[in-house]
C-alpha cells in the first residue's frame, strides 16, 4: 500500500502535466492554426470573381472606451454589449457578402468579451463556411488591469474549405522588459491554402503587425510578411493577403498623431516628455519608416492603388482612435490593406466608412478576378 | 438591499445557529501534532504554522483556533475546530471558518500589474461561514483516513456582477459561495508513515454548487512530508484542480510551470511548531 501511494504521489502530476496548459502560450516559429467549420455548411459554386474583405473587429466591443486603446476606463464588456456588436458585424458582412475575410483581433476565449468564440459565432451567423485561427495573445490569466483569461488573434474566413493553415510567428517586440514580453502579444502571420474550385495553388494570408513597438519590430514584421508572399509566388502560387499593418502608406501627409490621440493627463513633444511620442500614434521613429510598405506596393497589387490614395487620402482612411466621434468622418489614417498577386477589378475597392459603430477600424473590400 | 441580500442573510443566520449549537455542546480532549487535515486538534499550548499553512493554536478541551496571519489584514479569517468524540473507533470533530474577503478583493480590483479584477468593479461587504464535520479513523499500520462534509453559506451585502469572478483554480470555487449563497464541500484525507522521517498526505475535496452554472470543482493534493522533528516539517508535492469555469472545464496542475524554466517546480511548504 505504502509503495503504491508513494508511486501515485510521484506519477500523478506527470500524467496530468501533459494535459495542463501553460500560463502563457508560447509558439514555435511555425505551427498549425486552429480550424473551424460553420454549424451548417452551404455549398458554394465556383466563381470567376471574389469579393475580399479585411477587418480589424476590435474583439467585438465596437467603440467602447476600452482602457488599452481608447483613453477609457472599461475592461470587461457585458454579454449584451458584445452580442450587439457581433450582430452589427454579421449584418455588415451579410450585406456585403464577401467570399473571403481577413479578420484581426477576433476573441475566441477571453474574459473581456464573455468568453464568446467570435470566429465560430461569425461562421454561424454569416454565409462563410470555414475558418482558420491563429492566436496572437493566449494566456490563462493576465494579472493586470483585470484582463484575466485571454485568447485573441487573426482569422481567415472562407466560403471554401481551408485545406492548410499555418501560424507563422513574428518577432516579439524588442523594446520591452522580459516579464512584460512574457505576458505580451505574440503577433503572427496566418497563411492558409483554400480549395477554390479548379485551383490548387491559391493562398490567403492574414497579418496584424505590431502597433506599439518603438524599435524596428514593425519593420521586421512587414519584411517577414512580404517574404512569405514572395515565397508563395516563387513557388508558383497565387494569393490574396490582407490585414492591419499598423503603418501609413508611403507619401502620406501626416505621420504624427501623438497630440490627436493623447489622453487626458498625458503630454508629448514637450521638453522632458518621456516618452516623447505616443506609442502607436507616431509613424516616424526611423527616417525611412514611411518607406517600409514601398516594397509591397512595388511588387504586388494593392486594392487601393497608391496613386488613388495620394489623390484623396481621407477617402481611404480605415482607423480612428477618437471614441467620442461616431460620425463617418471620424476616420483619420489608413493602416488596413488588401494585397494580391494579380490585379484587382479596377475601381471595385470600398473603404466602408459607414461601419463606424462596429469597430475602431472599418472594413475594406475589393473584387479580384481569379487568374 | 434587495431580495438576494435578504436571502443571503437568512442563510448566513442559519449557519450561525448551527455553529452556536455546535459550540454549546461539550468537547473532548484529544490531540495530535501536524494534524490539520484530520479530526484531531493540536495539543493545548502548541503552535504550528507554515509558509502557506495557517497559524494554528491548540487549546485545552480539544479545541483549536487557526488563521492565515499574513492574509488577515486584507482578508480577516478565523477558523475554530473542536473534537466531539474520540474512542478506539475514531475521532469526530467540527470545523467552522468565518471569512471576510472584501478588502482583499478590492485591493486586487485595480489598474496595472496585480489587477486580478477589473477596476470597473467594487466588491460589496461579503462574509462566508463554513461549517464541516470531520471523522478520522486509524486503519492498518500508521494509515489514518479522514472524511469531511460541510456546508458554506455566503452573504454579499450588495450586487455582484458576474464579470467580477476570478476565473482561476482554487479561487473560483471558493468565491462561488458569494454568487450562489451556499455550497457543499466533501472531502477525504489519507495520511501515514512511509519510511524513516518520511510521511505522506493525499487528499481530495469536492465542491458542489447547486443551482450555479459552474457547479462542480475537484481538488486533489499529494504531499511527501519530511519530519525533521516535532518542531519542523518540510512538505513537497503537487495540487491538481479540476473545475468548471465560465469558459469551460479545465484541469490545472499547481503550481503551474513557470514559463522560461526548463522543469516544473513542485509545491513545497516549510512548517514550524513550538
Amino acid at each position: 500500500m505504502k509503495p503504491t501511494l508513494a508511486l501515485l504521489t510521484v506519477i500523478l502530476p506527470f500524467l496530468f502535466f501533459q494535459g495542463c496548459d501553460p500560463i502563457v502560450t508560447e509558439f514555435p516559429p511555425v505551427s498549425n492554426a486552429i480550424s473551424y467549420q460553420a454549424k451548417e455548411v452551404v455549398d458554394v459554386p465556383g466563381k470567376d470573381t471574389l469579393l475580399v474583405m479585411t477587418w480589424n473587429i476590435r474583439f467585438g466591443v465596437g467603440r467602447m472606451a476600452w482602457f488599452g486603446d481608447a483613453c477609457g476606463e472599461r475592461v470587461i464588456a457585458t454579454d449584451d454589449e458584445v452580442l450587439t456588436v457581433m450582430e452589427a458585424l454579421a449584418a455588415k458582412i451579410n450585406e456585403l457578402d464577401p467570399d473571403i475575410i481577413f479578420l484581426q483581433e477576433a476573441d475566441v476565449e477571453s474574459k473581456r468579451t464573455g468568453y464568446l468564440d467570435q470566429v465560430q459565432w461569425l461562421l454561424d451567423h454569416t454565409a462563410l463556411n470555414y475558418a482558420a485561427y491563429a492566436s496572437m495573445w493566449e494566456a490563462q490569466f493576465i494579472p493586470s488591469d483585470g484582463l484575466g483569461r485571454l485568447n485573441t488573434g487573426n482569422a481567415i474566413l472562407s466560403k471554401w474549405e481551408i485545406t492548410d493553415a499555418e501560424r507563422i510567428q513574428l518577432p516579439l517586440r524588442g523594446d520591452q522588459d522580459a516579464l512584460t514580453k512574457l505576458f505580451y502579444l505574440r503577433r503572427n502571420i496566418l497563411k492558409t491554402r483554400i480549395a477554390l474550385p479548379g485551383k490548387d495553388n491559391f493562398y490567403a494570408v492574414d497579418i496584424h503587425a505590431t502597433a506599439f513597438a518603438t524599435d524596428d519590430t514593425k519593420k521586421k514584421h512587414l519584411a517577414r510578411f512580404k517574404e512569405e508572399l514572395d515565397k508563395i509566388v516563387s513557388d508558383g502560387g497565387i494569393f490574396l493577403a490582407g490585414g492591419d499593418l499598423n503603418e501609413i502608406p508611403p507619401g502620406a501627409a501626416k505621420l504624427d498623431y501623438c497630440l490627436e490621440d493623447m489622453c487626458e493627463g498625458e503630454s508629448y513633444h514637450q521638453p522632458g516628455d518621456d516618452p516623447e511620442h505616443r506609442e502607436g500614434s507616431y509613424f516616424l521613429y526611423f527616417d525611412d519608416e514611411n518607406t517600409w510598405l514601398q516594397g509591397l506596393y512595388d511588387t504586388y497589387y494593392p486594392a487601393v492603388a497608391h496613386s488613388d490614395y495620394i489623390a484623396d487620402e481621407a477617402r481611404y482612411f480605415t482607423h480612428t482612435p477618437d471614441f467620442a466621434n461616431l460620425s463617418t468622418d471620424a476616420w483619420d489614417r489608413k493602416i488596413d490593406y488588401l494585397w494580391a498577386s494579380d490585379p484587382w477589378v479596377a475601381g471595385s475597392d470600398s473603404t466602408h466608412h459607414e461601419a463606424v459603430t462596429t469597430s475602431d477600424h472599418c472594413p475594406v473590400t475589393a473584387k479580384w478576378v481569379i487568374p | 438591499m434587495g431580495d438576494s441580500v435578504r436571502k443571503n442573510g437568512i442563510l448566513f443566520f442559519v449557519g450561525l445557529v448551527i455553529l452556536t449549537g455546535f459550540l454549546s455542546a461539550k468537547s473532548v480532549e484529544t490531540a495530535a501534532d501536524w494534524s490539520s487535515g484530520t479530526a484531531y486538534v493540536l495539543p493545548a499550548g502548541r503552535w504550528e504554522m507554515g509558509l502557506f499553512q495557517p497559524l494554528r493554536y491548540g487549546l485545552s478541551g480539544g479545541q483549536e483556533f487557526s488563521t492565515h496571519p499574513l492574509l488577515f489584514v486584507k482578508m480577516p479569517n478565523l477558523t475554530y475546530k473542536r473534537v466531539w468524540k474520540a474512542d478506539e473507533r475514531g475521532v469526530i470533530a467540527s470545523r467552522h471558518q468565518l471569512l471576510y474577503p472584501t478588502p482583499l478583493l478590492n485591493t486586487v480590483a485595480r489598474k496595472g500589474i496585480g489587477g486580478i479584477v477589473s477596476p470597473e468593479f467594487t466588491f460589496p461587504a461579503m462574509v462566508s461561514l463554513h461549517n464541516e464535520v470531520l471523522y478520522t479513523k486509524k486503519l492498518m499500520g500508521s494509515m489514518q483516513v479522514t472524511g469531511k462534509a460541510g456546508i458554506t453559506v455566503g452573504v454579499a451585502f450588495g450586487d455582484l456582477d458576474k464579470r467580477m469572478t476570478i476565473d482561476l483554480p482554487l479561487v473560483f470555487q471558493r468565491l462561488a459561495v458569494f454568487y450562489n449563497n451556499w455550497l457543499i464541500r466533501l472531502g477525504g484525507d489519507v495520511t501515514g508513515h512511509l519510511s524513516g522521517r518520511w510521511n505522506y498526505l493525499v487528499d481530495s475535496d469536492v465542491f458542489l454548487i447547486p443551482g450555479a452554472e459552474e457547479n462542480f470543482g475537484f481538488e486533489h493534493k499529494g504531499l511527501l512530508l519530511w519530519n525533521k522533528s516535532d518542531r519542523f516539517q518540510l512538505a513537497i508535492g503537487y495540487k491538481l484542480v479540476y473545475g468548471q469555469y465560465p469558459y469551460g472545464t479545465q484541469w490545472h496542475l499547481l503550481p503551474p510551470k513557470v514559463p522560461g524554466l526548463p522543469v516544473w517546480i513542485p509545491l513545497f511548504d516549510l512548517q514550524w511548531a513550538w
